[in-house]
């Protein structure tokens, strides 16, 4: 056996498992794909380096969108995941990608995003607001990271733009980065382009730490995954908006005046809920509203279905024909009668809304992001 | 003194449009040299070209000769080399097409002579020719003057010059070849028809992009009458193809596929940010959307900001009359 | 098969506004990013693709400044062998001619059998240096192409692409220069820790005096054509509203695609 192998084996422990098939058996998309993790695990450790190569280029390994369901359910501790994304991370060390991974990955090595927009224009949606940017070795107690898909995509920009209103009224100490704010590189990691994700990963803690910041609040729960366990020299303590909003609200510093009738169900994003435990603040937030009717969908927090926004499913489709899990939850969604489905996410939103729009749904519900409902309410 | 040259480009049996293009602004540009205008024909039995280019130059000078039964651009090098030192006209004007940037820069390094390239207008005023062309994709204009004397060559950009009426009565001049022998070390060999059948869209001329607002399938036939029409391929956005009005692979955006069209026209398409990395790039686009503020319009070149289903039989039926 | 491949740093200017500088023969490029232009890209994966399948070199070349390295890297770390970057602030670089015999005074004294370059770059959209460079070398060239099919160590045959996607099936001597068009391959990515272990490969840099050429032979001065200013054109490309009745729009709309060439 070659030392490439003793490496991938060694790396993501693959002797340890036991083959008890709880990462399968929770994984969301394994209703509408070929993808059974657990064969993975075993597969990858028992041949040899040609057949990695094969199992590499499986279509499968596509469909896994990080949700991390496995690794949370392992009773070894292992994480299912990683080895997925590692037979992605040998595809891309070949350079032989889908033209939309390339893509992606090129636009963020040149641009600081994936979206392949100019760097220049990472801030433009602040135009019309009034915006406090951080200067680096400046104190700031809030600096704010937002999100290389809140700056660029106009469906979802409203978040960022609604808290800058919220920290304002609020009177805030915050700060924006502006244009040097460079992606999280959280779907770099998940699209397997591991020298690109150290890389960022080196790039923003230098960038990060030059500012005088207390803490770093994200916007993005991808966002907040990756800067809160994927950076470990940042010395800046990092926390969701929904964090520091309930810390606003229990302090009065926020008013809800308008009333808002509707029933909400609010969904459970996979990387600020089943990966960092993070489930009460968004709820809280949204009993803040008054005149709303909170509802659940039966599956919620941990067992919250994936919208399968995220895992770089924003630039690779599955080759599968069944139905998306998207259009699964905003059936469950119509089915609670709820007029809203709350996010807290902008992966979720888009995906979401893509597929309320494809299963007709848009008279009787919408999707929503929590800082865009706060947002019409304060008005 | 101040004569113009013009290039005539022809294939298979018919005189390309640039050919007249470039005859009709040079027709205006030799009155400001008061010099004559002169096409330069050169095939095998291509008689009927000389009669029409005789509506539009003072001359047609006219090689016909087998060696040029297909194009060659060795061989058009070579020729003009030499008409070029015989006739010495001011300026020498050749399309800047797939036919014209094959020998044109080669021709410019033979001869040693001012070149400058698509073109997008030109003029000779107080004694010097005024050129202009643009850079970043038509963000930028520059105004170029030529140093050294004349002969000089310019590539001209297509569709730019209205094709004007017909109005000389020149004549046609038969030449022999200067070239006598052919050319081995470049020779053609055939055509290969552009493939009918697997769409790559990715390498569509003409694109027709259904989304959303076309509701149900069976509203897909008046878009495929239109597609049909002007010979273009299919493809939409997510919505449609997850809808299953096309095959994924007819899919634009970031998680299908980039398209670089010359025409795109959206039909029933908001422009979700997705939607659009993926056609943005295309040169001219037209889109079709009843909502005054759908995104999609912020990349269009053509707005029509109605209902689709009004807009869009009248659109094929006209289309359908002016392309047969 | 010895395979040169020239490639260009150009800006991405598809989104960006564009302002002519205080001198007026230039733009502002101080908010630009820039890269390895489009149609360069497809030629430096197409000159692999052919070290791939039958063996041989690549070598890189540039005329560019330091911030090229890293475009020149990532055609090193796709599997070219070495590179010259060649950087002399006297070439007059808006000169496609001048450009044509600066690469061929660099390729003259190389052994060369095959010299591929984009078929046209995004910023001049000249479409000239690479047949002007094969008349410098005086060697055989086609424009445009799509497909290359290698017969054999003496010819090639290649497949141009024409107007309306016609293909011309065109035979030719080696050695040749080829200008490639987009679409011709997929081009593959270039991993970071690829690009990290192409450091080892050779870049060399040269300047006027390392080809063999003199400043008056390449600068401003020596240009044929010249420069006057550039300026934005008037026309702002926001959308042209079509206005009537919704059945008139159709017809309306219809007679632009026609009559504006634009079908």
């Amino acid at each position: 056996m070659n030392t490439e192998m003793q490496s991938f084996i060694k790396k993501y422990d693959l002797l340890g498992c036991i083959q008890c098939g709880r990462c399968t058996g929770g994984c969301p998309v394994t209703v509408r794909t070929n993808l059974n993790v657990r064969r993975f695990v075993y597969d990858a450790k028992t041949i040899d380096e040609d057949t990695l190569d094969e199992l590499a280029r499986l279509p499968e390994i596509w469909d896994c969108t990080a949700c991390n369901t496995c690794a949370v359910r392992c009773p070894k501790g292992l994480k299912p995941v990683e080895v997925l994304i590692g037979l992605r991370n040998i595809l891309v060390e070949s350079g032989v990608i889908q033209p939309t991974v390339r893509d992606a990955l090129e636009s963020v090595f040149r641009e600081g995003n994936p979206w392949e927009k100019p760097r220049a224009m990472r801030s433009d949606w602040m135009e019309g607001l009034e915006v406090k940017i951080a200067e680096p070795g400046e104190k700031v107690e809030n600096l704010v990271f937002v999100c290389c898909t809140n700056a660029y995509d106009p469906k979802v920009q409203v978040s960022a733009k609604n808290l800058v209103k919220i920290l304002n009224k609020a009177g805030v100490d915050y700060g924006f980065i502006g244009d040097d704010e460079s992606c999280c590189a959280s779907e770099v990691h998940n699209l397997g382009e591991e020298g690109l994700f150290e890389m960022m990963v080196e790039d923003n803690t230098e960038l990060l730490n030059s500012y005088d910041a207390k803490r770093i609040v994200t916007i993005s729960p991808h966002c907040y995954s990756t800067l809160k366990n994927q950076h470990p020299d940042l010395n800046a303590e990092v926390i969701h908006y929904t964090h520091l909003l309930k810390e606003l609200f229990e302090a009065g510093k926020i008013e809800l005046t308008r009333e808002f009738s509707g029933r909400i169900v609010y969904h459970d994003p996979c990387f600020l809920g089943k990966q960092n435990n993070v489930y009460e603040e968004p709820r809280f937030i949204l009993n803040q509203i008054p005149g709303a009717e909170i509802v659940e969908f039966e599956r919620n927090r941990e067992r919250s279905l994936c919208c399968e926004g995220g895992g770089g499913k924003m630039w690779v489709e599955s080759e599968s024909t069944k139905e998306r899990l998207a259009d699964t939850r905003v059936k469950d969604a119509k089915e609670l009668g709820a007029s809203i489905l709350a996010v807290a996410c902008p992966f979720c939103v888009l995906t979401l809304d893509d597929s309320v729009k494809a299963k007709g749904f848009e008279e009787e519900m919408r999707v929503a992001e929590i800082l865009e409902l706060l947002g019409e309410i304060m008005e | 003194m101040g004569d113009i040259f013009v290039l005539a480009e022809h294939r298979r049996g018919e005189l390309r449009e640039i050919t007249l293009e470039m005859l009709s602004k040079a027709a205006e540009v030799a009155q400001q040299t008061g010099g004559n205008l002169v096409s330069v024909l050169i095939g095998s039995g291509i008689d009927s070209f000389a009669e029409q280019l005789t509506g539009y130059s003072d001359k047609v000078l006219y090689i016909d000769d087998p060696l040029f039964a297909d194009f060659n651009a060795e061989k058009y090098q070579k020729v003009l080399a030499e008409l070029l030192k015989q006739y010495k006209p001011d300026l020498f004007m050749i399309g800047q097409t797939v036919q014209g940037v094959d020998f044109a820069p080669a021709l410019a390094v033979e001869m040693k002579m001012p070149y400058l390239t698509d073109l997008v207008d030109l003029a000779f005023a107080d004694g010097k020719f005024k050129l202009v062309r643009q850079y970043y994709q038509g963000k930028v204009n520059a105004d170029f003057t030529f140093k050294a004397e004349p002969p000089y060559m310019v590539t001209i950009r297509e569709a730019c010059f209205e094709i004007a009426e017909p109005s000389k009565k020149g004549a046609v001049e038969k030449i022999d070849s200067p070239l006598k022998e052919d050319i081995e070390y470049r020779r053609f060999i055939e055509y290969i028809e552009a493939e009918v059948g697997d769409v790559d869209i990715t390498q569509s001329e003409i694109l027709v992009a259904v989304g959303r607002g076309i509701r149900e399938e069976k509203n897909m036939e008046m878009v495929l009458e239109l597609a049909n029409t002007i010979k273009a391929d299919l493809c939409g956005t997510r919505a449609a193809t997850d809808a299953g009005w096309l095959p994924h692979d007819r899919q634009v955006g970031t998680s299908g596929k980039a398209v670089k069209p010359k025409l795109y026209i959206a039909i029933g398409i908001s422009g979700a940010f997705q939607h659009l990395a993926g056609m943005k790039a295309s040169k001219t686009i037209v889109a079709i959307n009843k909502d005054k503020d759908a995104p999609i319009f912020t990349v269009a070149d053509y707005a029509i900001v109605d209902d689709l289903f009004k807009v869009l039989p009248k659109l094929t039926e006209k289309l359908k009359e002016l392309v047969g | 098969m010895k395979t040169f491949v020239c490639i260009k740093r150009v800006p991405d200017t598809s989104e960006a506004e564009v302002k002519v500088d205080a001198t007026g023969k230039d733009v502002d490029s101080s908010r630009f990013s820039f890269d390895i232009n489009e149609a360069d890209n497809y030629a430096v994966e197409e000159a692999i693709l052919i070290k791939e399948a039958m063996g041989g070199t690549v070598q890189v070349v540039c005329i560019g400044p330091k911030d090229a390295d890293v475009m020149i890297r990532m055609a090193l770390a796709k599997g070219g062998d070495s590179a010259m970057r060649i950087e002399d602030p006297r070439i007059n670089l808006i000169d496609p001619l001048k450009v044509a015999k600066v690469l061929a005074a660099t390729l003259k004294d190389q052994e060369c059998n095959l010299v591929l370059t984009g078929c046209m770059a995004n910023d001049d959209g000249s479409m000239a240096v690479g047949v002007a460079l094969a008349e410098e070398l005086g060697v055989s060239h086609a424009a445009m192409v799509k497909k290359v099919e290698i017969l054999d160590e003496s010819k090639i045959k290649v497949h141009r692409e024409l107007e309306g996607g016609l293909l011309e099936v065109v035979e030719l001597a080696l050695p040749a220069v080829l200008t490639i068009q987009t679409g011709i391959n997929e081009p593959r990515y270039a991993p970071i820790r690829g690009i990290r272990q192409a450091q080892k490969k050779e870049l060399k840099v040269l300047s006027l005096d390392d080809i063999g050429l003199a400043e008056d032979e390449v600068n401003e001065a020596s240009s044929l054509i010249e420069l006057d200013k550039f300026y934005i054109p008037e026309v702002v490309s926001t959308a042209e509203v079509i206005e009537g009745e919704p059945e008139e729009k159709g017809v309306i709309m219809a007679e632009k695609l026609v009559k504006g060439g634009l079908l």
